[in-house]
């Protein structure tokens, strides 16, 4: 088991040393059960700390956006950052590094593993808990995770208030870190890998195409999915145009010569075109941390697409993105033996 | 600004007309943005076609210009050409391809004139936005490296050399010559193989213009058409070449024995060696592999009996780096592995021999010292059977292919063990003969009907030993017989498969391999000599199977295209190349992995392209998540524009 004070101690040490100029990690939230990203500045708050299966955020997002800020800064403080990962998390940030978006130098991972557990799904613990609020949600070693609630404490087992991917999970420990906390665990014994994309790919070509379609003509591109994605980094989206950047060098030629590769209207086929498109960029770089599909404010199940192309790369290319910053990615990279039956 | 774009449809005789509606292309496209002029012509690649371009581009001010017509590999010279003299840049020049791409794999000729309108009109919108470009120019290195040191690469270093080109030939065995030495006699004439080819062998090594090097392998190339940088791996020359005086001493002292290669197993030969008496460089050996260790407390005995001081112990590898301006692969052929023809005995039976053991047995210098003996007793074979096809022409259990050569060395072998044994008995299972060739047939039937072999069209289906003989189980197809000969020795003749070395020569230089893994060239009918890749040519059994008189042929044509582009000062890149929009450039490093030809580089964080060094193949515009890199002339708007076309937008 991992124990917060184990982890509170290394963040001080760091805080207190000026090792890093911030430790960014989980508190407890004001509002809701889940916990909330934070950045500890100040040594003596590092007690605000918290790690439970309530602290679900994918905190690589924040690596992307300090640096965005950093940029702006004048004198930007140049000291590490020091970052709490879940296995998945630390996935990001070994894409990140492969990309070359984020230098090693510039990051300490607090690694965390999950061990026997995951983090919850607020959903199914609302479907779980039939009205009743959660204060807490903690897993213990026997797989089962235990919840406090206004009437006392109820347990449920993983499956039924884990997140999906969690249950998918099988490498729950970081695979890039400075310090790491708990053990290395291989065997889950939850639920198969891939188990939810091949219910979808079990459908008919029919039902399957109707089950996204009804699922993209609700999409009101808000583009939260690709705002929390910590892979989303470009300035320019190739498939918003609302990104398209305009500067003082931009000339009018420039401007006219933008390719709109997707409308703006929400329609069903741009829609469509658009978390296409996204998936395709993803290929090889989502790491499956279904921030996208927790943060759909309408539901659309986001993260099937990109485990299906996940899928793909293990199958056809065993390729686990994120396990290794030194690895070619996976789009720019080829072997003699790869499968090419699909080219005729 | 507007542009001015002019399209011309050719009718392709009845290629394109008899499917598409050519009439109705052109008054479709007349009536498109931007296209000012618009004609059809019965054959546009003719002369008075590409005038009327020459012409339209003068009378209307033409500053874009789309041929639809056949396949831009076959007429985009020409056209472009045509542009250039009618005063257009070249690269504003492109091709609509409405031959292979549509009249040729349609048929309703509604449908396909609507294709080929699409087609025109995607490229018109393309041709809109090309810019005018100018050929990169790049220097050359006048010399050529030559890899593989059989008949293919001897012939064409010498073309190349007496031509006054610097080569580099390099071997990965300790002598040049291949297979072509190891050879008795060779077909149709019957001359003996190691007296015609051993003249070419000391041209080359007296040749001031060419520099050997044997034991030696590529081991990486970088660069391009005209600037290769190669680096090439030589093993440690124990024995220095020099000072060698090929007195025997040293061999005679060797304690180790180890098997022949040369006389492909036959025999045994000591840890030093000569690999032939006309071995080039003539010099002894030192397999390190088989020696007890290269030290004089182990050993050392050759060293100590070498009076000229030829040996040196402490030699270590080296490894050279050789600019060059073209590259020529000759890597030959290996024989199709005999684990693989378990039915036929092979390698469980001493006397099952392969065709070049065969040779060896035949040769003056192999092991029997011309005479046929089995391996087993060393008696003379009364019954000899000899298997064709062995390996090829089946696709189900082997190679698909035909290994072209062994009828005839088939024909040859029978002919000349009845040479040396006139008693005995030779039978040839065959499928059927393939003789073509000069003097190829009347050898055929000379081995017929004045050397009396017996000719059997059938297959062998099982070679087995019982009571002392090898059992052939057979059937002859034309009495409808099966047969059943009781043979002293058996001749498989295997089929040619591309030498060990090859694919790794293929992955090094980054060239392609057909299904059977022989080099592919670039075109099999027009341009049999090249590779894909510019500037690195093949030639030899490496390219498909194929006799001495061919090989000879095509290592003198390699030569020859070697020359051609040699010959000039300065050659002419394509300027149709990568670009990199720096503002959208993150540096994740995908395209620079992704590049076949590693021409993209990280400069302060940016991809960079080296111009020279791309293709423009565009792999990297494929790669990149950010829109970053593009292709000159084929931008994503470019392809954004023709797909709206297609799409009728």
């Amino acid at each position: 088991m991992v124990a917060i004070e184990d982890i509170r101690s290394r963040a001080k040490e760091l805080l207190e040393g000026g090792m890093v100029r911030a430790v960014l990690g989980f508190r407890r939230s004001s509002a809701g059960l889940l916990a909330e990203p934070t950045f500890v500045v100040a040594s003596e708050d590092v007690a605000s700390l918290v790690w439970d299966a309530t602290c679900v955020h994918n905190l690589a997002l924040y690596l992307v956006n300090e640096k965005k800020r950093q940029k702006a800064e004048r004198t930007p403080d140049t000291r590490p950052l020091a970052i709490i990962a879940k296995g998945c998390d630390s996935r990001a940030i070994n894409v990140l590094l492969q990309e070359n978006h984020v230098a090693r130098e510039e990051v300490v991972i607090l690694g965390v593993s999950c061990e026997g557990g995951g983090v919850v799904d607020t959903r199914k613990l609302a479907d779980a808990l039939r009205g009743k609020e959660a204060a807490s949600a903690v897993c213990d070693d026997t797989g089962k995770v235990k919840v406090a609630t206004a009437s006392g404490e109820v347990t449920f087992p993983a499956a039924d208030v884990l997140a999906d991917r969690c249950l998918e999970c099988t490498i729950a420990y970081p695979s890039v870190s400075d310090t790491m906390f708990g053990e290395k665990v291989d065997e889950r014994g939850f639920t198969a890998r891939f188990a939810a994309v091949k219910s979808i790919a079990a459908m008919s070509e029919q039902e399957r195409s109707a089950f996204w379609d009804g699922h993209f003509e609700r999409c009101i591109r808000c583009y939260a999915c690709r705002a929390v994605c910590p892979m989303c980094y470009c300035d320019e989206c190739v498939v918003d145009s609302t990104s398209f950047i305009v500067s003082p060098m931009t000339t009018a030629e420039e401007k006219a010569n933008r390719i709109r590769w997707i409308q703006r209207s929400t329609t069903p086929a741009d829609n469509a075109m658009y978390h296409m498109v996204r998936a395709m960029h993803l290929a090889g770089r989502c790491i499956d941390c279904a921030e996208c599909e927790r943060v759909c404010p309408v539901n659309i199940p986001l993260r099937l697409l990109n485990t299906s192309l996940e899928q793909e790369a293990l199958e056809m290319f065993e390729y686990t993105p994120g396990m290794d910053p030194a690895q070619p990615s996976l789009i720019s990279s080829f072997r003699d033996d790869d499968p090419n039956d699909f080219i005729r | 600004m507007t542009r001015r774009a002019g399209v011309f449809v050719c009718h392709c005789g009845t290629n394109i007309a008899a499917t598409v509606d050519v009439k109705n292309v052109v008054s479709e496209l007349a009536r498109d943005d931007g296209v000012v002029f618009s004609k059809d012509y019965v054959y546009m690649c003719s002369d008075p076609g590409q005038q009327s371009v020459i012409d339209a581009i003068k009378e209307n001010r033409l500053d874009s210009v789309v041929i639809s017509c056949c396949s831009p590999n076959l007429h985009e010279k020409t056209f472009r050409e045509a542009s250039s003299v009618g005063g257009l840049n070249p690269f504003q020049c492109e091709i609509a391809n409405i031959r292979e791409q549509c009249a040729w794999v349609h048929k309703d000729r509604a449908k396909a004139t609507e294709k080929a309108i699409k087609i025109t009109r995607s490229a018109v919108r393309r041709s809109l936005r090309d810019e005018s470009l100018t050929p990169i120019g790049v220097p050359v290195t006048r010399k050529v490296m030559v890899v593989g040191g059989g008949i293919a690469g001897i012939q064409c270093s010498l073309d190349l050399a007496n031509a006054g080109f610097d080569v580099v030939l390099v071997e990965k065995k300790a002598t040049i010559g291949g297979h072509m030495l190891q050879l008795s006699e060779t077909f149709p004439t019957l001359d003996c193989s190691q007296c015609i080819l051993s003249p070419k062998m000391v041209e080359v090594s007296k040749h001031p213009k060419i520099t050997l090097m044997v034991q030696s392998e590529v081991k990486s190339v970088s660069g391009f058409v005209g600037n290769f940088k190669a680096k090439v791996h030589t093993k440690a020359q124990y024995v220095d070449p020099e000072k060698c005086k090929i007195c025997d001493d040293c061999a005679v002292v060797c304690p180790v024995v180890a098997t022949n290669e040369y006389d492909e197993g036959l025999t045994g030969r000591r840890a030093i060696h000569i690999p032939f008496a006309q071995a080039i460089p003539a010099s002894y050996t030192l397999d390190e592999d088989a020696c007890l260790g290269l030290n004089p407390v182990v050993c050392g005995k050759c060293k100590k009996a070498c009076e000229a001081g030829a040996i040196d112990y402490d030699k270590k590898p080296t490894t050279t780096e050789i600019d060059v301006g073209a590259i020529v692969v000759a890597t030959g052929f290996d024989l199709y592995g005999k684990d693989k023809l378990g039915e036929y005995g092979h390698g469980r039976y001493p006397d099952v021999l392969d065709g070049l053991q065969f040779e060896r047995l035949c040769s003056a210098s192999g092991p029997t010292g011309g005479h046929v003996l089995r391996p087993s007793d060393q008696k003379e074979p009364k019954n000899v059977v000899f298997i064709q096809c062995s390996g090829s022409r089946d696709p189900e259990n082997h190679c698909a292919y035909c290994s072209k050569i062994c009828c005839m060395y088939t024909a040859k072998h029978a002919t000349l063990y009845k040479h040396h044994v006139p008693d005995g008995n030779a039978y040839v299972f065959y499928i059927d003969i393939r003789s073509g060739g000069k003097g190829y047939e009347e050898f055929v039937q000379r081995s017929m009907e004045r050397d009396s072999v017996m000719y059997l069209r059938g297959r062998v289906s099982k070679v087995y030993e019982s009571k002392g003989k090898l059992k052939v189980m057979g059937v002859d197809t034309i009495s409808g017989r099966n047969i059943e000969i009781d043979a002293d020795m058996v001749v498989l003749a295997q089929a040619m498969v591309p030498s060990k070395g090859t694919a790794e020569i293929a992955k090094t230089l980054k060239i392609g391999r057909d299904k059977d893994g022989f080099l592919a060239e670039a075109h099999p009918k027009l341009r049999p000599v090249e590779s894909v890749t510019g500037g690195i040519f093949l030639t030899g059994a490496a390219q498909s199977p194929k006799d001495i008189p061919e090989t000879v042929c095509q290592a003198s044509a390699a030569a020859a295209k070697v020359i051609q582009l040699l010959s000039k000062p300065e050659l002419e890149h394509n300027p149709a190349i990568a670009r990199v929009r720096e503002s959208h450039c993150t540096g994740c490093e995908m395209c620079v992995d992704a590049c076949p030809f590693e021409a993209i580089t990280l400069v302060n964080g940016k991809a960079h392209v080296n111009e020279v060094l791309c293709e423009g193949c565009g792999t990297c515009s494929g790669t990149c998540v950010r829109a970053a890199i593009d292709v000159k002339n084929v931008t994503q708007l470019q392809v954004f524009e023709m797909i709206s076309a297609c799409m009728g937008g």
